[in-house]
């Protein structure tokens, strides 16, 4: 590049074209670095490496032991709303983990925040991203699950037809819908909607951890820990009740724990639906709720430490 | 738009004005114990000057850089940018950076890289793809703009970063040892481009421990050390040696160099020393270089 051309470029610089008066909360601020978020997270291996596995797992269901119809659908319900919970868990953790120490490490931050950039619109484009991905990867593998579940029932339905050639219509009929309601049933959605908000929790956790953590390794592990007693804390709460009265003191302890540790049993829809129990309305609200206030939680305590941070 | 400076967007007060500043460092487990990084520094920056932070390498140089831009805050004292505290967002309009060793997102091309800190300036649409234009022009990248930044070399990422630091027009541009690890025709075009800036009416602040190219582009300078500011003023006036004059003559006979020198020791006057001008090892190694690129392309059309 000579200077002749440099010159004839610079006459060009138009100052028109500096943006608007700054403004204090800006969704399109958002919503450029949740969508440079979501392409850096779907450019990762572990994305491909956890979605691909979970597929399979519940792609093999369609080739499970088959016992009664009942069982073969119940263990398919099983096997894939769990592979979907444990993989979304595992994604939101593993995701969001690295977010913003790798941003430090490579100084992008520094170039991300020298704008005019306030830190928490930051903080929430990266767990918005996050939570794009997250929300991608439960749809694709409730596709792959709702594919298998209607693949299976219609195979059962038909071997049921060539069985019942000579019965009665209303028998046949009695028959296909039994196999119905115990194959694709209407608790499955909210069932995935919980799992779904369950991950989402994680990663704003991960989110706040790694505000003030060193390494990814380190939210990782402490990530590990709360998962694990998270899906514990309920158990432990009710012994610890029984064993103490329930005074302001004991409340308040179990508060902080509950912040902590948050009860990640009580997102553990699972076993009702391969059961077969009905989700009540209440119950769903009030998990979904939980959910909600412990993501919003997380993240703005998430962006009031990331506020404070020396870069 | 001309080449004049922008004489209508300057203000009245300083472009960077930095009072009393003091930051220092805790040590973990030490609460007491701190690494002092700056100390008491007071600065004052005009508008459409390029002012240059020397000073080794920990002498504070990039802290006072990260404080003025409010990426750190500071222990005492304040800065502020055409009169708006650091500390506050919408002082960063006016401002654009380029960290030292910038690594970008290595997965964005070129343009996307552009039009990711483009939209976080606020900027849309068609206005912000001709900006993108402009710009991957003015920095020489406009062939390699769909190439992904992992594939870009050092100069090549170094200029990048320069235009997105140019990106939402702004009125103050922070180079935070802008050529470092850049070999020197790459450091050639980023001076050229620094120069091009002030030629604009863009205050310029640049830390750098390469003294010549400091010296090459800079008005004023102040150096650090160990965290204060030891030395201060206008370039030409630190290191004018007010005693001593230097001529330089072309084509002068051997007979006239001898009256000169026979003038000279008439009068009070002292010959320090007399030599043959040189050229500098860089434009030796920018004509070495051109010669050679000129020859292949040459060899390649034969």
């Amino acid at each position: 590049m000579t200077n002749t051309e440099q010159a004839s470029t610079v006459q060009r610089f138009n100052p028109s074209t500096a943006a608007k008066a700054h403004r204090a909360f800006s969704f399109g601020r958002i919503g450029a670095i949740t969508v440079n978020t979501l392409t850096e997270l779907t450019r990762l291996r572990v994305f491909y490496v956890l979605l691909v596995f979970a597929l399979l797992l519940i792609g093999s269901s369609i080739f499970m032991a088959q016992f009664s119809f009942q069982q073969e659908f119940q263990i398919l319900k099983d096997v894939s709303l769990g592979a979907i919970s444990i993989f979304t868990s595992l994604l939101a953790i593993v995701a969001t983990a690295r977010l913003l120490p790798q941003d430090l490490e490579d100084r992008t931050v520094y170039t991300i925040l020298a704008k005019p950039v306030p830190r928490f619109e930051y903080v929430l484009g990266k767990i918005a991203g996050v939570l794009l991905l997250l929300a991608i990867s439960t749809l694709l593998m409730s596709a792959a699950f709702l594919l298998v579940l209607y693949l299976r029932e219609q195979a059962v339905i038909q071997a049921t037809l060539r069985q019942m050639s000579g019965a009665p219509p209303e028998q046949i009929a009695d028959a296909l819908r039994t196999i119905r309601s115990s194959a694709l049933n209407a608790d499955i959605f909210p069932g995935i909607v919980i799992i779904y908000l369950k991950a989402c929790l994680l990663a704003a956790l991960t989110l706040f951890v790694s505000t003030f953590a060193t390494t990814n390794i380190f939210t990782i592990v402490v990530m590990a820990f709360i998962y694990f007693i998270g899906h514990l804390q309920a158990t432990a709460r009710e012994y610890w009740l029984q064993e103490h009265s329930s005074g302001l003191l004991t409340r308040v302890f179990l508060a902080i724990v509950a912040l902590l540790f948050p009860d990640l049993q009580a997102f553990n829809l699972v076993d009702d639906i391969v059961a077969g129990t009905a989700i009540s309305f209440a119950l769903f609200t009030k998990t979904a709720l939980l959910g909600i206030f412990y993501t919003t939680i997380y993240t703005l305590l998430a962006a009031f430490v990331f506020y404070g941070k020396e870069l | 738009m001309t080449d004049s400076p922008r004489s209508s967007r300057t203000e009245p007060g300083p472009a960077v004005a930095v009072y009393g500043l003091t930051k220092t460092f805790s040590v973990p487990l030490h609460p007491t114990r701190g690494i002092v990084a700056v100390r008491d520094l007071n600065l004052r920056i005009e508008p459409g000057e390029v002012y240059g932070l020397l000073g080794p390498n920990g002498s504070g140089k990039s802290t006072t850089l990260k404080i003025i831009l409010g990426l750190v805050s500071p222990t005492r004292g304040r800065t502020e940018i055409f009169g708006r505290d650091s500390r506050l967002v919408e002082s960063r309009e006016a401002v654009g950076f380029l960290p030292e060793n910038p690594y970008f997102y290595k997965y964005l091309t070129g343009q996307e890289t552009l039009r990711f800190f483009g939209r976080l300036c606020g900027l849309r649409g068609a206005p912000l793809t001709a900006r993108i234009e402009e710009l991957l022009e003015l920095v020489g990248l406009t062939k390699a703009r769909k190439r992904r930044l992992g594939v870009y070399s050092k100069g090549m990422l170094q200029r990048i970063g320069l235009a997105q630091a140019l990106i939402h027009d702004p009125r103050l541009v922070v180079l935070d040892e802008p050529t470092a690890g850049v070999d020197p025709a790459g450091s050639r075009e980023i001076r050229d481009l620094i120069l091009d800036l002030k030629r604009r009416g863009i205050t310029v602040l640049l830390s750098s421990h390469l003294l010549a190219q400091a010296q090459e582009i800079c008005d004023r300078v102040g150096i650090l050390a160990d965290g204060v500011l030891v030395c201060q003023g206008h370039l030409q006036e630190l290191i004018a040696i007010e005693s001593q004059t230097e001529l330089v003559i072309a084509d002068a006979s051997a007979q006239l160099v001898n009256e000169i020198e026979s003038v000279i020791s008439r009068s009070n006057a002292k010959l320090i020393e007399r030599r043959k001008s040189t050229t500098t090892l860089e434009r030796l190694f920018l004509e070495a270089t051109a010669k050679k690129d000129e020859h292949e392309s040459r060899m390649t059309k034969e």
